[in-house]
């Protein structure tokens, strides 16, 4: 299954808050919708779900417009927030009816998931008696009760401790490994590089990036070098401004051109003694801070 | 369709495990059960007191100028004022105030001549009608005087100030007086199941959003059924409270009829025409909702709880303001006045002003249904609307929207 966007265009009022919005995310994969706050991840999240229409522009599940009827979708809300007085199961219930379940199917499929996040004790608790972190967990049994074809995860990791975020890490692959259309949204790159298969970055309104996250890595200029090494000063001084240091004691050479790549190593393998050297290849988070960062100067 | 009836499940679940809800009707019950019970309460006690305590009665002074007066005064303040222990007394004024601040007297009426008198006592009340009495009684004793002095018999003086005039009044349209206590009751539970049930929602909706439950319900359901679905499950439980408080009224009253009398003003509440009945269902649904939409939608629009209720107040004001001329109206006597008669096809005040001219007027069918027409027809478009600004409106954060950006944002969506 496929889901694409295909040039959404959406504004507010006065305000251009999409142009041109296009990417496809593929089942079975997890998609990362990237930029920062305000860049239009959430307005476009709400026009995939059909909260609100799209000025122009398609929404297609393999191709063809999609059917609200028959594609699940499950969401995850930046914002997190359930009633806080409501009994959980009674409120989980009441969500998944609304998307369609059958009352005993939606019970059924709830305990499995309270016990799966090792929350059945609290099966019966109004939610507000509850750490945010376990509300979080119960957030994220209305995005998954339903069994959707699509699952929408909006900052998921925000707020968890480590061993609920491993326990979440695994819903996630699991979820993934199902066949279904993950898509996430985050600031936590990290997340992104070890789910996403596939990016895109919006700035302003435009997807700004876009493609195979390892397409994009490669693609990126090749004009960085990291150096381990005993005597760092000697080469900061060698180097100068084009040279500063990582948080892990290796240094960073920035060279003018990728193409200097070869001369530069030699000159450092000869010159100096050299532990490692090797081509700085980009983190997410490098890319995004280029291409969202620098964007938003411009503007 | 069937996501409504889940919302509507989940609402009226939501109003069943209230406890305030479920406190409040339970508490007006017994209040209602309470008052119904009274006169059989009240009767048990008071023929203990009779029996035992006959001659508790406060004490009256009488001094009067001369024997002869004395005399005359007596009996006749006896029979006037049957509360009191009537006693003639020779005692100076001063020796009469200072029993009267004892307590040994409570009032005295020291005569002065035929019609002068003056009237001590130690706390005039505002329902002390003691001197009205009197003036009213001296009156009659003078004019019997003058007529006896001008050469009637007594007892044809006595025929003359006692002749007793039969009249019938028949009523062709409407007695006012009959329903005049009905339908104030009736238009009042009106006024607070509105604005009570329309707070209601309104807090629901608000609460929903500051909560952000309502990012997941939003993504989750089409407004038009969480709209609707909210709105008639509060409609619901306000027919359910209001059955149960008007029902328990009837069944006590029925249970203690003997013990009311014939007051004529309890025995109009209960005697309610059917017919009306129904126009006051309808009515009431009508007026219900349409309110209920509008404070749901307005509720939407805010971001803070403590925000709602300036934000309702346009409408809390245009609700009043409907109240109030039904009221005057009601007070004046003249229910069929222009005023009421334009309220009572407007659909923000018809519920109430249309209902008032049924109730106490004669107004012409083709009138009542138009007017019910219009408010039929007002409501749906207001509920549609209602769910337009509430998809909107829902998704706002931060500072209240302009009601021009809300119009453009509705008009678009």
């Amino acid at each position: 299954m496929i889901l694409e966007l295909k040039n959404i265009e959406k504004s507010f009022g006065d305000k251009k808050v999409l142009t041109g919005v296009s990417f496809k995310a593929e089942g079975g994969k997890a998609f990362g919708l990237l930029g920062r706050n305000g860049a239009g991840k959430t307005t476009s999240i709400r026009i995939l779900m059909d909260v609100f229409p799209a000025d122009s522009g398609e929404v297609l599940i393999d191709g063809q417009p999609i059917d609200y009827n028959k594609i699940g979708i499950g969401y995850l809300p930046e914002e997190r927030g359930l009633y806080p007085k409501k009994i959980i199961i009674d409120q989980l219930t009441y969500f998944a009816e609304l998307k369609g379940m059958s009352n005993k199917d939606a019970v059924k499929s709830i305990d499995y998931w309270l016990d799966r996040l090792g929350m059945t004790e609290y099966r019966n608790k109004r939610l507000d008696t509850l750490s945010k972190g376990n509300q979080q967990k119960i957030q994220l049994i209305t995005a998954l009760a339903h069994d959707p074809d699509i699952v929408i995860l909006d900052e998921p990791f925000s707020g968890l401790d480590p061993v609920n975020a491993m326990l979440l890490k695994d819903v996630v692959k699991e979820q993934i490994a199902k066949g279904k259309i993950v898509l996430f949204s985050s600031h936590q790159m990290s997340y992104i590089e070890e789910f996403c298969d596939s990016i895109a970055i919006l700035n302003n309104g435009i997807v700004a990036l876009y493609g195979d996250l390892h397409d994009i890595k490669r693609d990126y200029p090749r004009d960085r070098l990291v150096v381990r090494t005993d005597n760092p000063d000697a080469i900061k001084a060698d180097f100068g401004a084009a040279c500063a240091a990582i948080e892990n004691g290796a240094l960073i050479i920035r060279l003018s051109d990728a193409s200097e790549k070869k001369a530069v190593m030699t000159r450092l393998v000869q010159n100096y003694d050299i532990d490692e050297v090797k081509v700085y290849e980009p983190s997410l988070n490098d890319i995004f801070v280029e291409v969202a960062g620098d964007a938003a100067k411009e503007v | 369709m069937k996501q409504f009836g889940k919302i509507l499940k989940f609402e009226l679940k939501s109003y069943v495990k209230n406890k305030a809800f479920v406190g409040i009707t339970i508490f007006l019950v017994l209040l209602i059960a309470a008052v119904m019970f009274f006169p059989r309460i009240a009767v048990l006690f008071k023929s203990d007191n009779t029996t035992d305590t006959p001659d508790e009665l406060s004490v009256m002074l009488i001094k009067a100028e001369n024997s002869a007066q004395a005399d005359m005064v007596k009996e006749i303040f006896a029979n006037a004022f049957t509360d009191y222990d009537v006693q003639i007394t020779n005692d100076s004024v001063d020796e009469i105030k200072s029993k009267i601040t004892s307590g040994e007297a409570e009032c005295a009426f020291v005569m002065t001549g035929a019609t002068e008198y003056t009237y001590y006592v130690e706390t005039l009340t505002i329902y002390d009608s003691n001197s009205a009495i009197a003036d009213e009684v001296l009156q009659q004793i003078y004019q019997m005087n003058a007529m006896i002095n001008g050469g009637m018999t007594a007892e044809q003086a006595g025929e003359v100030m006692n002749i007793q005039i039969k009249g019938t009044v028949e009523s062709l349209g409407k007695d006012q007086m009959q329903n005049f206590f009905y339908t104030y009751i009736m238009i009042f539970a009106l006024y607070m199941v509105i604005l009570l049930y329309g707070q209601m929602v309104a807090m629901n909706v608000a609460t929903e959003k500051s909560s952000r439950a309502m990012e997941v319900l939003i993504t989750s359901a089409k407004p038009l059924s969480m709209m609707f679905g909210k709105v008639i499950a509060s409609c619901i439980a306000g027919l359910v409270q209001l059955s149960a408080i008007f029902g328990s009224a009837l069944v006590f009253y029925n249970l203690n009829e003997s013990y009311w009398g014939d007051n004529m003003i309890v025995d109009s509440i209960f005697n309610i025409p059917p017919e009306l009945l129904v126009f006051m269902l309808v009515f009431f649904l009508l007026g219900f909702l349409i309110y209920a939409f509008l404070f749901g939608a307005i509720a939407s629009t805010v971001s803070k709880l403590e925000d709602i209720n300036t934000a309702v107040q346009p409408v809390t004001y245009l609700f009043v303001f409907g109240f109030l001329v039904v009221m005057i109206s009601m007070g004046s006597g003249s229910v069929d006045n222009i005023l009421m008669k334009v309220c009572s096809f407007i659909p923000f005040t018809s519920p109430m002003a249309m209902f008032t001219r049924i109730a106490m007027s004669t107004v012409a069918w083709y009138e009542i249904v138009i007017s019910i027409a219009i408010l039929i027809g007002s409501t749906i478009g207001i509920g549609i609307l209602s769910a337009k600004i509430y998809r909107v409106g829902v998704l706002m954060y931060g500072t209240a929207p302009k009601i021009k950006n809300i119009i453009k944002a509705v008009w678009k969506a």
